[in-house]
C-alpha cells in the first residue's frame, strides 16, 4: 500500500532530486521553474543555468507568456562539459558549453503546448539535462473552431 | 576572485553539423515552375511525380516503363535516406514515415515525422537542405506522429506540422516563407494530411476526430498564405444536413468529419473529391442518433468558394469508426466521369463524380459482419456496440478493410489494385461525456491479434476481382502502379514487392528491414527509373495491426532502380 505526502517533500526525503541518492540520477520533472520576462513588443528573455553537481537546468521547466522568441542565456556553473540541444521553428538550435562558460539561444516556438531541451551528451539527458520550455495560451481566434465553448478537465 | 565565464557564443542551427560544405545547402529553382498547369498535366511529365498521387485524379500511376516485368528481377537498392530521431519527441513510440516522396527535376522533398522535411537528391539521395518545425511533445495524436508529406508550387514546398500550422518553404533554401495555424490544439486537433495546391490555392484538412472536434477544410494563398476559405464538415444547426444531428444537445459540434487525407481534383467539374472521417464519439452512437452528415462521406466540394456540392454518405450513422478518408480515384469509363473508392467498410463504390449517383456497390473484403450494403445502396447495421459493457465482435476492424494507405488504378489494365486487411476486432461501449481535448471514442477497443490475412487484389471497374495476391498479414502500405506492368506494394513484415499488373504473379522482392506504412512513388533522373519507397514501422500500429505492435521500427527511406549500365 502506498502512502501519501506532500509531494516536495517526498521527493526530497526519498532523494529523487538529486545525483547519485535514491536514483543514480536524478528524477526528470524534479527541478526549479521558472518565468521568461516579456518585453514591452511581445519579445521575450530567460536564464538557463546548470549548477555544480547538480545535472540539472536550472529553471528545469521555464513557462513562456506566449509563442514567439525568446533570448535565453545559458550558463554552465558546473565543473564538466555539457550542451544544449533545444527546440525552435526552422531547425534545433545547438550549442557546446564547456566549463564555466556562457552562450546565447534564440528561439521561436508556437504556443500552447511544451518542449523538451536537453544536453545530449552521454547520459546528460537521463541523469537530468532534461527541461521543459512551456508556452502558455492558445491558438490565433480565427483557427478556432466554430462551435460553442466545450468543457475541459 | 570572480572568474570570467568563457564565451560559449550563439547556438547554430543543428544542421549546420551534417557535414554539409558550403553551398551544397540551397536546391536548384525547379519548383520555381511548377504551377497549376504543370500539375494538372503532370502525367504528361512522367520523370517527375508532383503531386501527392502523382496526378490529380488520385490513380497513383505512373507512365513510366524502364523497369518492367521482364527486367525488375534486376532491381536494386540505388541509394537509402536515414534520419533517425534523437531527443525525446511526441509519440516517441509511434513516429514513422507514412509520405509519398514528391519529386521535381531531380529533387526529392519529403517530410518525416514531428515536423521534419527534406530536400534531397533524388539521384544520391544526398540531403540539401532540412527544415525542422518545433513540434510540442504535448499535442494530442490519435494515430501516431507521423504525417503524409508535402505539395510543391511556384519555388514553395508546402506542409501541415501535428500542432495544426500549415507552411510554405523557399524550396530553394528551405526557410520559412508563411505560417498559418488552422486548428486549435487546445481542442484536440492537430494535422497530417499533405497539402494540395490547386489554382492559386493549398487545400488542407484537420485532424482530431477521435478528440470530438468539427472537422473542416482550409484554402490558403499559396503566395501570401491569406486565407480563402473554410469548409466545416459538420453543419450547424439550421444548415443542410443538420437534421441528420440531435436538435437538442452540441453532439454536432463535436462530431468529427475531419479530412486528414488528401482529396483529388477534376478540373472539368471544378470539384474537390474529399473523404471525411468518422463521427465522435467512434463507437457509441446514442448520444448522437440520426445519419450524422457529413461523416464518413464522399463529398464533392467547389474548389472556388469551398462550398459542398454534393455528397455521399458510405456508412450513415457510424459506430465502427468507418472513416471514408480514403481516395477517390478519378476515371473514366464508357463516357462516364467516375470515381472509385475502397472504403473502410469493406465496400467498393464506383460513384458519377458529376453529381455523386450511386453506380455500384460491390465488396472488397472476404468477412463483412457489421452490416451489409445492397447494390442499391441500401445500409443494414447487423453487429455493433449497443449496450453498454457487452463486448460485441465484428469485420473488418476500426482500421477498416483498407485503411488510409492508398490502391492504385491502371489506365492501361483497367484495374485497380487495392491493399487489403482482414482484420476484426472488438468494442465494448463505454460511455463517457465529453471534454474537450480528451480521446472520445466512447468503447473499450480491441483489434485482434490472430486470425487476420491480407491481400493486393485487383478489380475492374465493375467490381469483379480479377486476382488476388494472398499473404499472412494485412497489407497496410499504398500501391504503386506502373506503365511497366508492375505493381509495387511493401509488406508489414518489411518486404518490398513487385507483383506482375496482370496476373499478380510476385515478380520481385526485397526485405526492407522494417514495415512499410507508407505511399510509394517513382520518378526518373536522366533517364534512369527509380522506385522510392518510405519504410519504417509506426503510426497507429496498435488499430492496423496490433499483433505487430513489438516490431522492429526504422525509419528509412529507400530508393530502387536497375543496374546501371
Amino acid at each position: 500500500m502506498t502512502t501519501a505526502q506532500e509531494r516536495a517533500d517526498l521527493v526530497d526525503k526519498l532523494g529523487l532530486n538529486g545525483q547519485n541518492k535514491a536514483t543514480i540520477g536524478r528524477m526528470l520533472g524534479t527541478g526549479n521553474i521558472g518565468q521568461a520576462t516579456e518585453k514591452e513588443d511581445g519579445r521575450m528573455a530567460a536564464t538557463i543555468r546548470i549548477r555544480p553537481d547538480e545535472l540539472s537546468w536550472d529553471p528545469a521547466i521555464l513557462v513562456l507568456p506566449h509563442g514567439g522568441d525568446v533570448d535565453l542565456e545559458l550558463i554552465n556553473d558546473d565543473l564538466n562539459t555539457h550542451c544544449a540541444l533545444l527546440p525552435s521553428n526552422g531547425d534545433r538550435k545547438f550549442i557546446w558549453l564547456v566549463n564555466h562558460s556562457r552562450g546565447r539561444a534564440t528561439l521561436n516556438l508556437d504556443g500552447p503546448g511544451y518542449y523538451w531541451f536537453s544536453s545530449p551528451t552521454g547520459n546528460d539527458e537521463g541523469r537530468g539535462l532534461t527541461g521543459a520550455i512551456v508556452v502558455l495560451g492558445d491558438v490565433p481566434p480565427e483557427a478556432r473552431l466554430d462551435r460553442p465553448d466545450q468543457p475541459r478537465p | 576572485m570572480t572568474v570570467e565565464y568563457v564565451d560559449a557564443g550563439e547556438a547554430i542551427d543543428q544542421g549546420q553539423l551534417s557535414g554539409k560544405l558550403p553551398g551544397n545547402e540551397l536546391a536548384p529553382p525547379v519548383v520555381e515552375s511548377v504551377n497549376y498547369e504543370r500539375i494538372l498535366n503532370a502525367r504528361s511529365e512522367p520523370e517527375n511525380w508532383l503531386t501527392y498521387y502523382g496526378t490529380y485524379d488520385g490513380q497513383r500511376y505512373s507512365p513510366l516503363d524502364q523497369i518492367n516485368t521482364e527486367n525488375v528481377k534486376r532491381l536494386l537498392p540505388a541509394w537509402v535516406f536515414q534520419a533517425g530521431s534523437s531527443g525525446i519527441i511526441a509519440g516517441a513510440s509511434t513516429y514513422s514515415f507514412e509520405a509519398a516522396p514528391i519529386v521535381v527535376d531531380g529533387v526529392m522533398f519529403v517530410a518525416g515525422w514531428d515536423g521534419w522535411v527534406w530536400a534531397l537528391d533524388a539521384k544520391t539521395g544526398t540531403e540539401i537542405w532540412r527544415y525542422k518545425h518545433a513540434v510540442p511533445f504535448d499535442v494530442s495524436l490519435c494515430c501516431g506522429n507521423v504525417n503524409r508529406g508535402v505539395a510543391v508550387a511556384q519555388n514553395n514546398v508546402f506542409f501541415v506540422t501535428a500542432n495544426a500550422h500549415v507552411l510554405a518553404l523557399d524550396a530553394t533554401t528551405g526557410k520559412r516563407v508563411w505560417d498559418k495555424t488552422y486548428g486549435d490544439v487546445r481542442a484536440g486537433e492537430s494535422a497530417t494530411v499533405a497539402p494540395l495546391v490547386v489554382k492559386n490555392l493549398v487545400i488542407v484538412g484537420s485532424s482530431g476526430g477521435e478528440f470530438g472536434v468539427r472537422g473542416h477544410l482550409d484554402a490558403f494563398d499559396i503566395d501570401s498564405g491569406e486565407h480563402q476559405w473554410r469548409c466545416y464538415t459538420v453543419p450547424k444547426p439550421g444548415e443542410p444536413g443538420s437534421e441528420t444531428w440531435p436538435s437538442d444537445g452540441e453532439a454536432w459540434a463535436r462530431g468529427g468529419a475531419n479530412c486528414w487525407l488528401t482529396g483529388t481534383f477534376d478540373a472539368e467539374t471544378n470539384l474537390l473529391y474529399v473523404g471525411t472521417g468518422n463521427p465522435a464519439p467512434d463507437f457509441d452512437g446514442g448520444v448522437r442518433e440520426g445519419d450524422n452528415l457529413y461523416t464518413d462521406s464522399i463529398i464533392a466540394v467547389d474548389v472556388d468558394s469551398g462550398q459542398i456540392r454534393w455528397h455521399y454518405q458510405c456508412t450513415p450513422h457510424d459506430v465502427w469508426d468507418y472513416d471514408s478518408i480514403a481516395e477517390c480515384i478519378l476515371f473514366e469509363k464508357d463516357g462516364r466521369k467516375l470515381l472509385g473508392h475502397f472504403d473502410k467498410n469493406g465496400y467498393f463504390f464506383v460513384l458519377d463524380r458529376t453529381d455523386g449517383s450511386l453506380v455500384r456497390i460491390t465488396p472488397f473484403v472476404d468477412r463483412i459482419t457489421w452490416g451489409a450494403i445492397t447494390r442499391d445502396g441500401k445500409v443494414t447495421a447487423k453487429v455493433y456496440p449497443d449496450e453498454e459493457g457487452v463486448p460485441v465482435h465484428f469485420y473488418p476492424g476500426p482500421a477498416g478493410a483498407k485503411e488510409w494507405t492508398h490502391a492504385a488504378y491502371s489506365p492501361k489494365t483497367e484495374l485497380f489494385y487495392v491493399p487489403v486487411q482482414d482484420v476484426g476486432a472488438t468494442a465494448t461501449r463505454r460511455r463517457r461525456e465529453f471534454k474537450e481535448s480528451i480521446p472520445y471514442w466512447g468503447a473499450g477497443v480491441q483489434v485482434d491479434i490472430e486470425d487476420m490475412v491480407g491481400s493486393i487484389s485487383a478489380f475492374d471497374a465493375e467490381g469483379e476481382e480479377k486476382w488476388r495476391w494472398r499473404n499472412e498479414l494485412p497489407m497496410c502500405a499504398s500501391v504503386l502502379a506502373t506503365g511497366g506492368d508492375l505493381v509495387f506494394a511493401g509488406e508489414p513484415s518489411g518486404e518490398f514487392n513487385a507483383l506482375d499488373a496482370r496476373t499478380g504473379e510476385l515478380l520481385w522482392q526485397f526485405q526492407c528491414g522494417s514495415g512499410h506504412h507508407s505511399s510509394p512513388t517513382t520518378y526518373s533522373v536522366d533517364g534512369r527509373q527509380f522506385v522510392a519507397v518510405p519504410v519504417g514501422w509506426g503510426g497507429w500500429a496498435e488499430g492496423f495491426l496490433p499483433g505487430m505492435l513489438g516490431a522492429g521500427h526504422g525509419s528509412a527511406l529507400i530508393v530502387f532502380a536497375l543496374p546501371e549500365a
